[in-house]
């Protein structure tokens, strides 16, 4: 187990030219949990994700991935994390396999056959798409090749850009019970979301960010979950504020 | 009429504000204007240059001493080919032939002195000419603004939103059309100014400039009527502008010269040397003026004889030696032009390959419609070979006949001091000989070779035309 | 090299990359096969010359036998001299086109035949060759853009360049691997023909390194370009419109313009000029006493002094001598027409380092011997080769010697005399 937790994100500042995205964030996901990441347009969520991926260069404050700093060594951390972007965009070209299998090549990684296949199969995509071209698919099969490739990279650090937007009540779900698994093994997710309710159904923890920093934070323990009601107006309440 | 209008309209405001495709605008009108004036003076030069060369050959041939008639028959004469007013516009084969020809007795010269030979390598990228700008460079700018003209409004959706507004499929592709015709008529514009220019000059004929014009116009039409079919047959804008660069760059770029190289070897020319010893060996197989055996010589002499009823060359009224001349250069003048007459049938026949692959390629199309009518294509060369080969028989029979008649067989055949001076005739005769002049084809001869081109390419505006049918009917149908 | 076998099958994948690659190998195939081709009937029409000129020879000998008057022998002798193509020419067939490659020459005056062509089709040649040049200079960059312009526009426009920059291998080092694979395979599609073609030519192994050589750092030239227009961040189709309109500009215009400032900055005194000069000198010598020709001819060659003084009769080595002294008057304006020709080809030459496509042409040219400088070349040759065709019959006219039939044998003949 690493002393530190494997997202750690401390009075960040972030902007770009005179325009401050990020005031002050500080944000930390230990191993094992999900951290759901809420907030209205603007509110900097995306950034939090381009930061910890390297993208984007902090003005004041830290952030680590594992303990390496991504502005300093973005091909590192990049080794550590794996991150579903909100629009799933493969090669149309290629089949699921054969988009899967190049994904995990320029990660660096070379697993059999069977792996893939089986990593394919978990994500929930029946095995006569396997070797079908991607031109076809929905979205949902789509998120699915690209859930399979972050679950074979089986790295410590898992980033989620609004990975349930689009998708169907039924795939949602499925969507959750992968998460869940990913989570039993150790993995630190951050995920970024509109979607209070599919937060509340999978996140141990909600933050709630707020013109870039987090305003409040929530955590469900166990058996018990959020409650929605409440944090749906606190939510509401979040956005108001953040319009007036 | 008005939606195609307002279409068009709002087509032109999108070019307008476009930085890029005004940059590109303003380079071709200032390309041209450069082709123009360049050409222009560049024609002016040569034309210059040429006749000022004439004039003194001719005047270095007026100021010959007396001479023996024979003498002036290997001094010869320098001719230049003058150039044609239209040449400024597209001069075609006029730096890859020589202009410069010596004619003298007993020989056929080549044209010498080509500016192909006396330029650069960068010759063979082109010539900067206006003809040059409208068959290669136009159509190119008129892809990069005209492409997305239908494939855009596919990509972005907006041909939707345009037919719920009511506007139909013939008023959505008629507008584009309009938008780019203008465009193509706005790059036209200065090099068809610069030809009503050129015709200003003394021996521009109409008829030509008419087929020029309706060729160049044609042409343009038919790249601004492809340009939209492809726009709209697409579905976005890169497959538009890529399939159009890859057409452009195969009818203008790629066919003109892999015609040329597949035309020179189904056809091959016999090279001089080969023609040259042919012609010798005919000339001996018909007979040897220099061997006093020689049957065919031995038989002239005696009709020659007979004609005058005496029986010795000495009593004859003429300069026997003249008559002979007279007879050699009828031989071997058959014997040139039987050989030139084939190399030629052989080029023609190479130029009819080109022209065959020019049915795929309305730009080589355009390109023999336009050399044609400014008389500057292989055929006007060879007008001027002819004229040159007829004005150089004329001359040195004009000489042997001189010899014949002015110059005593007896002087002639004399050896003593004195004889060099008897046997000169006055040197106001070689003032009495014509001067060389070319005499250009008359305008309905240009217009009437432009012709064949000019039914290519609008054949090809006829199959643009159901092309655009098609297209138009299916505009928005697939999505 | 595992990930580039992965780029190369997406690559393939795509329709567009696959008939790219398959259409420039196929041109470039062609253009070698027309080359070659062109090159062979050149070989087949210098092979052809020994025939043909005995036949002529063994004419003028019968005529010349009469007499044996070495002037006859001299004044109707044609003798044939060739410029044999290189082994690299059928890749860049240069002016071979246009400017003859084989001329015959008497012993006459030089001036009067040193500029006289071949026959050949102007309408042919005004388009210009289809050769391995042509397809390297003027349609490879159109392929490199084909394949470069959405390089990264591309994947940012199907929205994956977000995924692929946070991948470990991808970023920057991706878009090296992606550029390094596409110009290699654009470099296959040209350089595996021409190898199969030199090979075939037995062209030396230092030409081909050259010339592949050449070939990729053009592509690379343009695979920069591309590089650079894409930092400017526009859509695919921007990127594809500027790319080819710098194509346009480097390829087609620049070098149209170009030509028009050469040659009004650098004017030529007209070839015509020397051949007026040339024949007003030799026909004068009719109208002078011909002790002045031989006086001024003695003076410049004084080896052939000693020779007997004209009588009344004429006499070839007065005709010959005349013909000598016309092209020593025009001399001085043919060394000013080559150096005018010369300085138009350095400053050709020097536009080669602006624009690569000239350079890519020029350095082709040279390196297939079909520039201008080879055919300077040639004709040195042909000068020194007129020069021993000069002494020889001189050797028998000066000093009276009969010329008989075998004498025609002992004529010198082209080749041996590389200057």
């Amino acid at each position: 187990m690493p002393t530190t937790d494997p997202i750690l994100i401390s009075d960040l500042t972030l902007g770009y030219g005179t325009h401050t995205v990020l005031d002050g964030l500080s944000l930390a996901v230990p191993a094992g949990s999900i951290t759901a990441l809420l907030g209205g347009n603007g509110a900097g969520k995306s950034t939090t994700l381009s930061a910890l991926l390297g993208f984007a260069r902090a003005r004041t404050g830290t952030i680590t991935v594992c303990g390496i700093d991504p502005a300093a060594d973005p091909d590192e951390a990049r080794r550590l994390i794996a991150y579903l972007p909100e629009n799933v965009a493969l090669y149309d070209h290629l089949s699921a396999f054969e988009n899967a299998d190049y994904l995990l090549a320029l990660s660096g990684e070379r697993p059999k056959r069977g792996t893939i296949e089986d990593a394919l199969s978990a994500a929930g995509l029946q095995d006569r798409a396997w070797h079908r071209r991607l031109g076809g698919f929905s979205k949902g099969m789509r998120q699915k090749v690209a859930i399979a490739v972050a679950l074979l990279r089986q790295v410590p650090v898992l980033l989620l850009d609004e990975p349930t937007s689009g998708l169907d009540p039924r795939a949602t779900a499925d969507f959750n019970a992968l998460l869940a698994e990913v989570r039993a093994r150790g993995t630190a997710v951050l995920m970024v979301t509109h979607d209070l309710l599919s937060a509340a159904d999978i996140a141990d923890r909600i933050a709630f960010l707020e013109a870039g920093r987090v305003e409040h934070e929530v955590a469900a323990s166990g058996e018990e979950r959020f409650d929605v009601r409440k944090l749906h107006a606190r939510f509401q309440l979040g956005a108001g504020r953040l319009a007036a | 009429m008005s939606t195609a209008w307002l279409i068009a309209r709002d087509e032109l405001r999108m070019m307008v504000r476009n930085r890029l495709a005004m940059i590109g605008m303003g380079l071709l009108l200032l390309l041209t204007l450069t082709a123009v004036v360049s050409a222009w003076a560049h024609q002016r030069g040569i034309a210059e240059l040429r006749a000022r060369h004439a004039q003194a050959a001719e005047a270095a041939f007026d100021a010959q001493p007396d001479r023996h008639p024979h003498r002036m028959v290997h001094y010869g004469t320098f001719i230049f080919r003058p150039l044609g007013p239209l040449a400024a516009f597209d001069p075609g084969v006029d730096a890859f032939t020589g202009n410069s020809m010596f004619l003298e007795g007993h020989r056929q010269n080549t044209a010498n002195f080509g500016d192909v030979r006396q330029s650069s390598l960068l010759i063979r990228f082109g010539q900067l000419t206006p003809a040059f700008v409208l068959q290669v460079i136009a159509p190119l700018l008129l892809i990069f603004l005209g492409y997305g003209v239908l494939a855009r409004e596919t990509e972005q959706g907006t041909l939707r939103v345009l037919m719920l507004q009511g506007a139909r499929r013939w008023q959505v592709v008629g507008g584009k059309l309009l938008a780019l015709g203008l465009v193509a008529l706005i790059a036209g514009a200065p090099a068809m100014i610069g030809l009503v220019a050129m015709a200003r000059q003394p021996g521009a004929l109409t008829l030509p400039m008419l087929a020029i014009a309706a060729g160049y116009a044609a042409y343009l039409a038919l790249w601004t009527i492809l340009i939209v079919v492809v726009s709209g047959f697409v579905r976005r804008g890169r497959d538009a502008l890529l399939a159009l660069t890859a057409l452009w760059t195969v009818s203008t770029i790629l066919l003109p010269r892999a015609a040329a190289d597949l035309a020179s070897a189904a056809v091959p020319l016999a090279n001089r040397l080969q023609s040259d010893v042919a012609i010798a060996r005919d000339l001996r197989a018909m007979g040897d003026s220099h061997n006093p055996d020689d049957p065919h010589f031995a038989a002239f002499k005696q009709s020659v004889l007979d004609r005058h009823g005496v029986s010795r060359v000495e009593d004859l009224p003429l300069n026997y030696k003249g008559i002979v001349a007279i007879e050699g250069e009828r031989m071997t003048s058959s014997l040139f032009n039987r050989y030139a007459a084939a190399s030629h049938a052989a080029q023609a026949r190479q130029n009819a390959y080109v022209d065959r692959i020019g049915l795929l390629s309305p730009a080589i199309a355009l390109r023999s419609l336009s050399m044609a009518a400014a008389g500057t294509d292989l055929e006007g060369h060879r007008r001027f070979l002819d004229q040159a080969e007829a004005y150089r028989y004329a001359l040195v029979q004009r000489l042997n006949a001189m010899q014949a008649q002015a110059v005593r067989f007896a002087d002639d055949t004399a050896t003593d001091a004195d004889a060099d001076r008897r046997k000169r005739v006055s040197a106001s005769h070689w003032q009495a000989a014509p001067d060389f002049r070319f005499v250009a084809p008359d305008g309905a001869t240009l217009a009437g070779a432009a012709l064949p081109g000019l039914a290519v390419v609008l054949g090809w505006l006829v199959l643009a035309l159901a092309a655009l049918g098609l297209v138009t009917r299916r505009l928005g149908a697939r999505r | 090299m595992i990930l580039l076998a992965h780029e190369l099958r997406l690559l393939l994948r795509q329709r567009l990359s696959v008939m790219a690659l398959a259409l420039l190998a196929t041109l470039s195939a062609a253009s070698l096969i027309l080359g070659m081709s062109e090159v062979q009937r050149q070989r087949d029409a210098i092979a052809a010359i020994p025939a043909a000129q005995a036949e002529d020879i063994a004419a003028v000998a019968d005529y010349v036998d009469r007499t044996k008057d070495a002037g006859s022998a001299a004044y109707y002798s044609f003798h044939p001299t060739w410029d044999a193509p290189s082994a690299l020419a059928f890749a860049a067939l240069g002016m071979r086109d246009v400017s003859p490659y084989i001329l015959r020459v008497r012993a006459l005056g030089l001036e009067a035949q040193i500029y006289d062509g071949d026959t050949f089709n102007p309408e042919l040649a005004l388009p210009g060759r289809f050769d391995f040049a042509f397809v390297l200079v003027f349609l490879a960059p159109l392929f490199v853009i084909a394949l470069f312009h959405d390089l990264v526009s591309g994947e940012r426009e199907a929205g994956r360049q977000r995924t692929l920059d946070a991948l470990p291998r991808g970023g920057r080092s991706l878009w090296r691997r992606r550029s390094a694979l596409r110009l290699s395979l654009l470099w296959a599609a040209l350089a595996l023909p021409f190898m199969l073609a030199a090979a075939w030519e037995q062209v030396a192994v230092g030409a081909i390194l050259a010339v592949l050589a050449v070939a990729m750092a053009y592509l690379l030239f343009w695979a920069g370009v591309a590089a650079l227009v894409s930092r400017l961040r526009c859509s695919s189709v921007t990127n594809a419109a500027v790319l080819a309109s710098a194509w346009l500009l480097l390829v087609l215009i620049v070098p149209t313009l170009a030509n028009v400032a050469i040659n009004a900055a650098l004017p030529i005194d007209q070839g015509a000029e020397i051949a007026l000069a040339h024949r007003e000198e030799v026909n004068r010598a009719w109208d002078i006493p011909r002790e002045d020709t031989m006086r001024r001819f003695y003076a410049r060659h004084p080896e052939w002094s000693p020779s007997a003084p004209l009588g009344p009769e004429f006499h070839y080595k007065w005709y010959l001598a005349f013909h000598q002294n016309g092209d020593e008057s025009v001399a001085g304006r043919v060394r000013a027409y080559r150096a005018g020709l010369e300085a138009r080809d350095a400053a050709a030459r020097a536009t080669g380092w602006i624009l690569p496509s000239v350079g890519v042409q020029a350095l082709l040219m040279r390196l297939a011997q079909t520039d201008l400088a080879a055919q300077l070349r040639y004709q040195d040759r042909i000068r020194s080769f007129h020069r021993r065709l000069r002494t020889f019959y001189y050797g028998y006219l000066f000093t009276d010697r009969p010329f008989d039939r075998t004498d025609f044998d002992r004529a010198p003949r082209f080749g041996g005399d590389i200057s």
